[in-house]
């Protein structure tokens, strides 16, 4: 019951569409959380859940054990919204006293300026004259201000350029480092490899897979073996084997498709058909992650 | 208390760095004035008078105009561009949020109020009682509430364009159908039984009043009344309308 984040049986439709369906799952102090998925998979909806922006049609949303609008939660959340947002007419650094006073035990604006790399020249321009990148590095010092225990970020890295990300993802390592709970949203598997301890994957609104970077990649990079065979050599044998998830031929080659490629080369062998220049393949991740993602409902 | 006070300044810094308001708001019912008082002959039978009486319908202008139009669009503008998304996860309170904005609109009001009445005793020397000077600023700050109740009811529109049009259409028609750019009792007889229950009207009288060494009508303080309650309700209502998708 230490959970810093709990969301049991959650849904949220939108005029009766369903858009969030039937989502549950927690988060433990210190954890790292990548929510992976495409457009429209639910996971800003998710997040303005999470932060009480919107109220679920169902279930229950917990941050320590509280409502998420609680004031104690409050205190202790710090986010980044997906549509960065800043105050217009004020400069950077009144932005961050302004948001530093809202806090019992805020960072200190030199803090904050060396987290995210905000510089003098950005303190004293106003905020509606900030670039894009620019803005999401003001946005990041806000979430930060009040040294909160959970930070939230939706697509954090949209909009920056490379050194801005590098620099963006090792801060976030060092606040991961100091104890701090993080859960983020993304559409790259690449980028919640790096950063994440753990991912949910979101899929039009369910969680199709969660657990470890390796065993969602696992999951869904499909391994194959191929080898060239005699065309009159019947695969019957091998199609006995329950190991095998697919089997075709394509340009006279072979492809045997299972988690457990070993195996397979072990029935090759035993059945002796004769195969020839045996390959194994592990398939492209992002190709996987695009094919599982995309409008196709088959459940892994 | 801190936030509060943070949140009431930087409402303070914003409006005056605002180019619209300090154009709409100082410029605009100073020039205003000296034309109307100075160069247009006006035909008034007693030109002090007329200068007290129009220095008031102007600081009673730029008074309505910044309750309706900078606080109206600001709060759609911070809506639409997720900024009080933003706030409501930090632990700033609505009731702090809102009260800040208030307050910090209010001294922008005080600071209008002296800097055009200070302008009307430069411009034409207009002398009031200090008792006189203290009642119609108190009446034209505490006199706006309808107007900022007003300035939040368009600032639950969905759109900034929407806002912006629309507070100026009935910025616009307010001043003018009230009696503050030309008086009342010039216009025709339908216009001035109308005028007579605008708030616009209401809210410009009651410091007509005040200068022309009488005191506020209750029926000028009925009806601001009346207007403030009308217009909180429809925004609760509408509010709840809102929220309830
Ligand atoms: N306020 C709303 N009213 C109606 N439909 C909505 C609303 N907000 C989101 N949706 C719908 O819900 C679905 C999920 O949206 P959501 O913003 O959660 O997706 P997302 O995973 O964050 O996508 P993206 O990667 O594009 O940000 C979308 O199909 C969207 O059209
Ligand atoms: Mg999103």
């Amino acid at each position: 019951m230490n959970d810093v984040v709990c969301l049991r049986n959650v849904t949220k439709s939108f005029h009766q569409r369903l858009v969030v369906d039937d989502v549950s799952f927690s988060l433990k102090a210190g954890e790292v959380v990548a929510i992976l998925g495409p457009n429209g998979a639910g996971k800003t909806t998710t997040i303005s859940m999470i932060l009480g922006l919107i109220k679920p049609t169902d279930g229950a949303v917990l941050l320590f054990n509280r409502q998420p609008h609680e004031k104690q939660v409050r205190e202790r959340i710090g986010t980044m919204l997906q549509e960065v947002s800043v105050i217009p007419g004020l400069k950077v650094r009144e932005i961050l006293e302004l948001i530093r006073s809202y806090y019992a035990q805020p960072l200190s604006t030199d803090e904050l300026i060396n987290l995210t790399g905000l510089t003098d020249q950005d303190l004293i321009t106003r905020a509606e004259k900030l670039s894009g990148g620019q803005k999401r590095r003001l946005s990041f010092a806000l979430a930060l201000a009040g040294n909160p225990e959970l930070i939230i970020f939706d697509e954090p890295t949209v909009g920056m350029d490379i050194s801005s990300r590098n620099r963006f993802w090792e801060t976030v390592r060092m606040l991961a480092a100091q104890g701090k709970s993080i859960i983020f949203s993304t559409h790259y598997l690449q980028e919640a490899d790096d950063a994440a301890g753990r991912i949910l994957l979101f899929n039009e609104g369910k969680i199709v897979a969660d657990g470890t970077p390796e065993e969602i990649k696992a999951r869904i990079s499909k391994q194959t073996v191929s080898f060239i065979i005699d065309p009159d050599v019947s695969l019957e044998k091998l199609y006995l084997h329950d190991e095998i998830k697919d089997i075709y031929r394509k340009n006279n080659r072979v492809y045997v498709q299972s988690d457990h490629t070993d195996r397979i080369l072990e029935f090759i062998f035993q059945e002796k058909i004769g195969a020839r220049d045996i390959l194994v393949e592990r398939g492209k991740l992002d190709d996987a992650f695009q094919q599982l993602t995309s409008s196709n409902k088959e459940a892994i | 208390m801190r936030a509060f006070q943070m949140q009431c300044r930087a409402e303070i810094i914003r409006v005056t760095r605002n180019r619209y308001f300090v154009f709409w708001s100082l410029l605009m019912p100073i020039l205003l004035y000296y034309i109307f008082t100075n160069v247009v002959n006006t035909h008034a039978s007693d030109q002090t008078a007329w200068q007290a009486h129009y220095l008031m319908s102007m600081t009673a202008f730029s008074v309505m105009g910044s309750s309706i139009m900078t606080l109206g669009i600001r709060m759609v503008q911070e809506r639409t561009q997720g900024w009080s998304a933003f706030i409501r996860i930090t632990p700033l309170s609505d009731r702090i949020y809102f009260a800040a904005q208030m307050a910090g609109q209010s001294f922008i009001h005080l600071l209008s109020i002296t800097i055009i009445f200070i302008a009307g005793a430069l411009i034409n020397g207009v002398s009031l009682t200090a008792l006189e000077w203290l009642l119609s600023g108190l009446w034209i700050l505490i006199g706006s509430f309808p107007f900022l109740a007003l300035g939040t009811l368009i600032g639950l529109m969905k759109k900034v364009e929407t806002a912006a049009g629309v507070s100026n259409v009935l910025y616009m028609v307010l001043a003018v159908a009230g009696g503050m750019w030309i008086p009342l009792e010039v216009m025709p007889k339908t216009m001035q039984t109308i005028g007579k229950w605008l708030p616009s009207y209401n809210f410009g009288n009651g410091a007509w009043e005040i200068v022309h060494d009488g005191t506020p009508n209750w029926n000028n303080i009925l009806i601001l009344i009346a207007y403030s309650a009308l217009f909180m309700l429809l925004s609760k209502y509408i509010r709840r309308k809102q929220e309830a998708v």
